[in-house]
């Protein structure tokens, strides 16, 4: 998905490229190894990075799974967010622990759709179909 | 209010909501489920990552109502949960998350929403009336009868769901239907198949 550069497209694109560069306790990865294990092309990834491209959510979705951090973590906020969910989540916590895991998951992810919302215009053309939207 | 009333008062919602909607008593799609959420303004969510036993949620906070409901599950139980998730919305909205898998399946509050989404999906009275047409005797319905009856009517409660009800009904004795299996008897029955397989199992994958 392509955008005009924003102020978020910017901080999400140099929060990738801090994830990567910081990847395996500081060895990092190449664009290249990162856009071959996430099936995208190294073009892809470094128009993220620099905020030419914005990612879907279901491309940082992709992305929180490959760095093991929150969804959350690709947007400049407060604490309370991460409050939020973890209050809410309190209540599940009979749950089995990979359910409570990917729980926790959507619940971020929720969070961050509100939080992307308006953050960029999506590209023209064939419109895909995102990670949580219905039949 | 005791579990048997509360269960009742289950029952006569998944009427109401029937009534209002215009539902079929016999079978409830997704596309009917889709029109009631757009109507209550809730937002409902296919997730796709993996989950073991967690079937669906509802969430109500300041994002909203939403359902978030497991993608792979294959259609019959896919409709159950979206009807379970229902009731929670429109009983339990005061609670910020409700979710439903097996560690939290004797709560009143989930049996309840387990006998509304059984009772939207198939009425209670159509069930019977059906299994009269099909000379039905109880308590000796036989998984054959139920087979027919899912035939007929094309109903998306799942033969686990139709089994329960119909020994609870005494229509058979307890313990007396299958578990499982029920795919072989249908084929047995019915060599071509009568509804579309697999088109819940089908989940894409992101990336």
């Amino acid at each position: 998905m392509t955008s005009r550069s924003t102020p978020l497209t910017e901080f999400v694109g140099q929060r990738i490229r801090d994830l990567r560069v910081g990847y395996a306790s500081g060895e990092g990865l190449s664009q290249e190894a990162l856009a071959k294990a996430l099936g995208k092309t190294g073009n892809t990834i470094s128009r993220w990075e620099t905020g030419t491209y914005k990612p879907t959510l279901d491309d940082l979705d992709q992305l929180a799974r490959f760095f093991a951090v929150s969804i959350l973590s690709f947007f400049p906020r407060d604490n309370s967010e991460d409050d939020n969910v973890a209050a809410l989540l309190r209540t599940a916590r009979q749950l089995d622990a990979a359910d409570l895991e990917e729980l926790s998951r959507y619940a971020e992810f929720r969070k961050a759709r509100s939080l992307y919302a308006g953050g960029g215009r999506p590209a023209p053309g064939r419109k895909r179909k995102a990670q949580g939207d219905a039949d | 209010m005791t579990r048997t009333e509360y269960y009742s008062r289950m029952e006569f919602l998944a009427g109401e909501v029937r009534d209002r909607f215009g539902l079929s008593p016999e079978r409830v799609t997704k596309r009917d489920f889709a029109r009631i959420f757009r109507a209550e303004g809730v937002r409902l969510d296919r997730w796709r990552g993996p989950l073991k036993r967690l079937r669906g949620a509802y969430f109500n906070d300041d994002l909203g109502p939403t359902i978030m409901v497991n993608a792979a599950l294959p259609d019959d139980p896919y409709i159950f949960t979206l009807g379970h998730e229902l009731k929670h919305h429109l009983v339990d909205a005061g609670s910020v998350l409700s979710y439903c898998d097996a560690s939290n399946e004797s709560a009143m509050v989930e049996i309840g929403a387990e006998v509304f989404a059984a009772e939207l999906l198939f009425s209670e009275s159509a069930f019977r009336q059906q299994l009269d047409t099909l000379g039905v005797v109880p308590p000796n319905c036989t998984a054959e009868h139920l087979v027919h009856l899912k035939h007929r009517t094309q109903t998306t409660l799942s033969y686990s769901g139709l089994a329960k009800r119909t020994m609870r009904l005494g229509f058979a004795r307890e313990g007396s239907l299958p578990n499982g299996g029920w795919r072989r008897i249908e084929d047995s029955l019915y060599p071509n198949p009568f509804r579309r397989r697999g088109v819940g199992a089908r989940v894409l994958r992101h990336g």
